[in-house]
């Protein structure tokens, strides 16, 4: 059995001019752990995601997805990963089963629209496929964006913020839909969040970030059991902040 | 590489560039002109063609032997087509060119894009050949139009080799069109805002197709009288090129700045191959390319060296905000 970590971060560093977003993080996530990634508006969050996904390169040290580099092994790395941006952006004048298919062809699946219904269906969204996206909701895009993510079975599914501008109903759905796809296909999640609640409903895992630096990370339970005297996890959070660990 | 992610970025261009009003808009003016440029030249000539036909007819009754053969060029009327293929052709692929990187960064795209296993020369292979699909179809449908209108209006249909030769116009066209979808994609790729690369693009499109041909006409002696110069003044090809031979310098040098003009080595390509100039008329393919070599050569030299721009500006774009979000 392989027992390699699927994401591995070894002193990365990242910098927009002259501006450090990443000081030297180094983070692992094991094989079929959904991860929490928290922390505040420009903490480093985004930033960290966007090289785990290969869109930007990291000025310094080196990050592995699924064992491959992400800059010298994009294409290895590209094929076995699914993304979901903070915003879902997607084709207006294609239908949801159009986009899909397309993303499928561009990832290579054998048959694409087979396994755009496939996805649709799956994911209980059958209905959305035959429509254009113009007409689409937030929570209608996120189900589509969620579809184009794991579409061709991504090994490593990451979500950038993904209950942002969801009610209470899509909230609520996009929770069961990734405890779905970690139990039924092994995936390993990681998430970029604000919402405390749900990391405590979903995660296994969980990291800090605070100004681009590593601040704590361990399993939910460990944390639960570290931080007895708190009342909620946002107290955990506001404490791990406070006192690194 | 791989051919499917290719085709089926191609394939998406295709779709995307006939869903832009802008596009379709500057289609319907190309179109629209190409018809009616054509359609008043093919009436014309329908009556200079009954013209000759009776003239024949009535020499052949005199008992006539030797009648001279029809001064017409039925190809000459797509003159005005070839001219806005130049002109306008080239500002489509210009537009065609600046809506394949705004529309990806308008829509937001990008990030998704290159999140696959797509490589930056997947992406400018894919989205160069759906252009190149595009002005295909293009100037596959002027050209249909245009020799319907030859046919149909004009009462004489090209023969084979006439076909060919205007084959090999249309094929210029794209390969000239390809450059300006070229040009328009380096520049609004180069530009942090898509607008100002397609300014620079336009700038570079008045300079190229309108200016410096402009300035290479201005300048020949043989354009300073009406109907020609060298006609007013009585001589004939061999007493044009005697006289030429003094201003060699001027000459050569009025040359060189045309030749800076990619338009100039595609109209040259394409009135020879559609006989608009008169004294290319009888020549068979085989001279025309020889005679028009040149022009091929900087045809290919300009595709080559845009293309090559084009592939590594999509190595450039950048699929998130850089300095952006953290």
């Amino acid at each position: 059995m392989d027992t390699d970590p699927d994401i591995e971060l070894a002193g990365v560093t990242h910098r927009f001019g002259d501006r450090t977003v990443l000081h030297d993080l180094d983070l692992t996530i094991e094989r079929g752990e959904i991860f929490g990634f928290l922390g505040h508006n420009g903490a480093g969050k985004t930033t960290t995601v966007n090289i785990l996904t290969t869109l930007i390169t990291p000025t310094a040290g080196s990050a592995r997805v699924c064992g491959f580099d992400v800059v010298s092994q994009r294409a290895d790395v590209t094929r076995r990963i699914g993304y979901l941006p903070a915003e879902v952006r997607l084709y207006d004048h294609l239908t949801a089963l159009e986009n899909l298919e397309f993303f499928g062809r561009l990832s290579g699946v054998d048959n694409p629209r087979r396994a755009a219904q496939e996805t649709l269906d799956y994911l209980g969204c059958t209905e959305l496929g035959p429509r254009r996206m113009a007409g689409f909701s937030t929570g209608m895009r996120q189900r589509i964006g969620i579809a184009q993510a794991v579409l061709h079975k991504p090994q490593v599914l990451f979500l950038d913020e993904p209950t942002a501008g969801l009610d209470p109903v899509g909230v609520r759905q996009l929770r069961e839909t990734v405890l779905r796809l970690n139990a039924d296909l092994g995936m390993t999640v990681f998430m970029n969040t604000h919402l405390l609640s749900e990391v405590a409903k979903v995660c296994t895992t969980i990291g800090v970030l605070n100004a681009g630096e590593l601040i704590y990370k361990d399993s939910l339970e460990q944390t639960l059991l570290r931080f007895p005297d708190e009342s909620s996890l946002e107290d955990i959070y506001v404490r791990m902040e406070q006192v690194p660990s | 590489m791989s051919s499917g992610r290719v085709l089926a970025l191609a394939r998406h261009e295709y779709r995307a560039a006939w869903r832009s009003r802008i596009l379709l808009t500057l289609v319907a003016i190309l179109a629209a002109t190409t018809f009616v440029s054509v359609l008043t030249a093919a009436l014309d000539y329908r009556g200079q063609l009954a013209d000759y036909q009776a003239y024949v007819q009535a020499a052949t009754a005199d008992g006539v032997t030797r009648i001279p053969p029809s001064p017409l060029a039925l190809l000459s009327l797509l003159r005005g087509a070839m001219e806005y293929v130049e002109i306008l052709g080239a500002v489509i692929a210009l537009a065609l060119g600046y809506l394949t990187i705004s529309r990806e960064r308008a829509n937001g795209t990008l990030p998704l894009l290159r999140s696959r296993p797509v490589t930056p020369g997947e992406q400018a292979a894919g989205s160069a050949l759906g252009a190149l699909a595009v002005l295909s179809t293009l100037v596959a449908s002027t050209a249909v139009v245009a020799v319907l209108c030859l046919g149909v209006i004009g009462r004489d249909w090209p023969s084979s080799g006439q076909g060919v030769q205007l084959l090999l116009a249309y094929l210029a066209a794209v390969v000239y069109m390809g450059v300006f979808y070229a040009l328009g994609v380096v520049a609004t790729a180069r530009s942090r805002v898509a607008t100002t690369g397609l300014m620079v693009a336009l700038g570079v499109w008045l300079l190229v197709v309108l200016i410096i041909p402009q300035i290479g006409d201005t300048l020949d002696a043989d354009n300073q009288v009406p109907g020609g110069l060298f006609a007013a003044l009585g001589l004939d090809r061999n007493g044009e090129t005697a006289v030429l031979a003094h201003f060699s310098g001027y000459e050569h040098v009025r040359n060189w700045i045309e030749e800076a003009s990619v338009s100039k080595h595609f109209e040259r390509f394409a009135f020879a191959m559609t006989d608009v100039k008169d004294k290319y008329r009888g020549f068979t393919l085989g001279q025309l390319l020889t005679e028009k070599r040149n022009d091929i050569g900087w045809l290919a030299f300009y595709a080559t060296a845009l293309g090559t721009a084009l592939w590594r500006s999509f190595r450039r774009v950048p699929p998130t905000p850089q300095g952006g979000t953290a």
